[in-house]
């Protein structure tokens, strides 16, 4: 009996190990085909990995498209997504779990209820909007909608309610304003929930498609995922020029993901399990 | 002290902007939208809303349009097979990654990695993936027809139809109306099982061990520790994780997008689609019908929130 349940763990150990790797299987299949010779892609039988490397497919992807400028684009919309998030977020999450005013759980449970609101109900007239401003086309349009997110706003109350008062009311004796407090005490010691809620707002705000697609119409303002979406046509004669340019923009969130993993698997199961 | 508890204002000052400008002013004119025909190209004001004030108009022809009818088939379609699908295979994931053993925290990485690529390039791959004639896909499932093949020959007999399709050709995936949308439903499993399983592993994570040892003193064997003592303990994170999954598959648009574009037939069309051709795709723009898809979209997702919600005391296990 003993045997058959440690013959059983194995095999279970080994399925999950061969599933793991095949989950691989379209990544692998993305870099191969990259790197394959262009035009190739078609031969039969399929060659799994190239026999020779050929690089010039990112050179291609880096010049028939204004590649560089969607990355920039893509940085900078996450960064500034990041930014603007953390900032709002841990103001707010700040103001609901250490001031008293008058309506604040009415206003804490207007503002979770945005949670339901799905994002399609906004994006109409948020483009309305945008246009109205003048903004279409513009980083504004692409950050500015960031200032706002409930969930942003949950999560750092949770955290600061977390910390113990006394830290604050030393500082309150010692005549610090609440502005001080906040950054010079508070703030520091939310470190770790940052971390969490920024590993997670760069990723989304990277891989996010959506309203970029909707918000840009230049060449220029493209981010990442719209301006491959948007060209794959151009490209699906060209297959490995196409995988060239997947393969260089799924490498930032895998690397980001990869070194905040912890931060970024907190981020998922707090707002899960808790929101 | 006193002073210290005072103006909140400040603090609050940027989410309130934000909530206000980009949350409920759009959340309230979307409302008035969908009652108004709007092409979009006319700047909005309160005398465009008027003289395209058309009531219930839009809701009446969402009614009667065919096009949406099949989208709206299609998404309920996708939600049906993928929710389940995905929810299953991250349970039986999750219980297997969640016990220590070489390489597991590999493995659960391995898993998540789809999770944080982005839709885009999930749907952009795929559709290489999914090649018909070069796809690795296709490729394993033309290996495993031969594989076939040749059993049967081992024994005498000549192999069936569908063996020998498999063989040689098959399935045409998204350029197939037949097997386009089960083209997208592989693709958004692979992507989001990860997810599901991470939020499943933390629930195990908090189950107390205490409860499967009594049970395993009491003689509960392996399957009865599970029906019994695990699935109801985790029964709170199955509700949450089943709801998350429905409501963001309610939504899927990126991988329509870029995997198929709806095509071909509308068979994979599903209602985000359909609202985004309507409101910013097709010339000329009816961003008040759009509207109207939207709301609908949106009392669909609350009413089965609700329903969830009112149905989760009859299997949830609530903590005391």
């Amino acid at each position: 009996m003993r045997l058959l349940g440690k013959l059983w763990d194995g095999l279970v150990y080994l399925l999950l190990w061969a599933g793991g790797l095949t989950m691989l299987v379209p990544f692998f299949w993305m870099v191969a085909t990259s790197l394959k010779a262009p035009g190739s892609v078609f031969d039969l039988p399929v060659e799994l990995w190239p026999r020779e490397l050929h690089l010039e497919n990112y050179h291609r992807v880096l010049t028939a498209v204004p590649f560089g400028r969607w990355y920039l684009n893509s940085l900078i919309v996450a960064l500034g997504l990041t930014f603007l998030n953390l900032t709002s977020g841990a103001m707010g999450g700040y103001a609901f779990a250490r001031f008293r005013f008058r309506g604040q759980g009415a206003l804490f449970l207007l503002f979770l209820a945005t949670l339901m609101i799905p994002v399609h109900v906004l994006i109409i007239p948020l483009f309305i909007l945008m246009r109205n401003l003048g903004w279409v086309d513009t980083y504004y349009a692409l950050i500015l909608p960031g200032l706002f997110d409930a969930f942003a706003i949950f999560l750092m109350r949770q955290h600061f309610l977390q910390l113990p008062r006394e830290l604050e009311e030393a500082a309150i004796v010692d005549g610090a304003t609440p502005w001080q407090i906040y950054w010079r005490v508070a703030l520091p010691l939310a470190a770790p929930a940052l971390a969490t809620l920024g590993t997670f707002t760069f990723l989304a705000g990277w891989n996010s498609f959506l309203w970029p697609l909707i918000v840009t119409n230049s060449l220029e303002m493209r981010t990442l995922t719209v301006g491959l979406a948007v060209f794959q046509g151009q490209f699906s004669t060209e297959w490995t020029v196409l995988m060239a340019g997947l393969t260089l923009g799924t490498l930032p969130p895998i690397l980001v993901f990869l070194l905040a993993q912890r931060y970024f698997i907190q981020g998922l199961t707090l707002g899960s399990l808790k929101g | 002290m006193r002073a210290y508890y005072r103006f909140p204002l400040l603090f609050l000052l940027p989410s309130l902007a934000g909530f206000l400008a980009f949350n409920l002013g759009p959340i309230l004119l979307s409302l008035l939208l969908s009652f108004v025909s709007y092409d979009g190209l006319r700047p909005l004001s309160l005398e465009t809303l008027r003289e395209g004030w058309v009531g219930l108009e839009n809701y009446r022809r969402l009614w009667e349009d065919p096009v949406f009818h099949k989208a709206f088939r299609n998404t309920l379609f996708y939600v049906g097979v993928a929710v389940p699908l995905e929810i299953l295979l991250a349970l039986l994931l999750a219980l297997g990654l969640n016990r220590p053993w070489p390489g597991v925290r590999i493995v659960r990485t391995l898993y998540l990695l789809p999770a944080v690529t982005s839709v885009v390039a999930v749907g952009l791959l795929w559709r290489w993936v999914l090649n018909p004639t070069v796809g690795p896909v296709n490729l394993a499932l033309r290996a495993v027809g031969g594989w076939l093949e040749a059993l049967w020959r081992g024994v005498g007999l000549e192999a069936p139809g569908w063996v020998v399709w498999l063989a040689t050709q098959g399935p045409g995936w998204l350029s197939d109306p037949a097997w386009a949308m089960w083209g997208v439903i592989l693709a958004s499993v692979w992507a989001g099982v990860g997810l599901r399983m991470l939020i499943f592993l933390a629930g195990l994570q908090s189950i107390n061990r205490e409860y499967l040892e009594a049970a395993s003193l009491d003689g509960a064997n392996a399957f009865q520790r599970f029906f019994y003592v695990t699935l109801p303990l985790l029964s709170p994170t199955v509700f949450l994780n089943v709801l998350l999954a429905m409501i963001g598959a309610f939504q899927v648009f990126g991988l329509v997008y870029t995997m198929t574009g709806g095509g071909p037939l509308d068979s994979t069309n599903v209602l985000m689609l359909y609202l985004y051709q309507k409101a910013f795709g097709v010339f000329p723009f009816e961003m008040g019908y759009a509207s109207a898809i939207a709301w609908v979209l949106f009392l669909i997702l609350f009413a089965l929130t609700y329903l969830q919600w009112v149905l989760r005391r009859r299997w949830v296990l609530e903590e005391a």
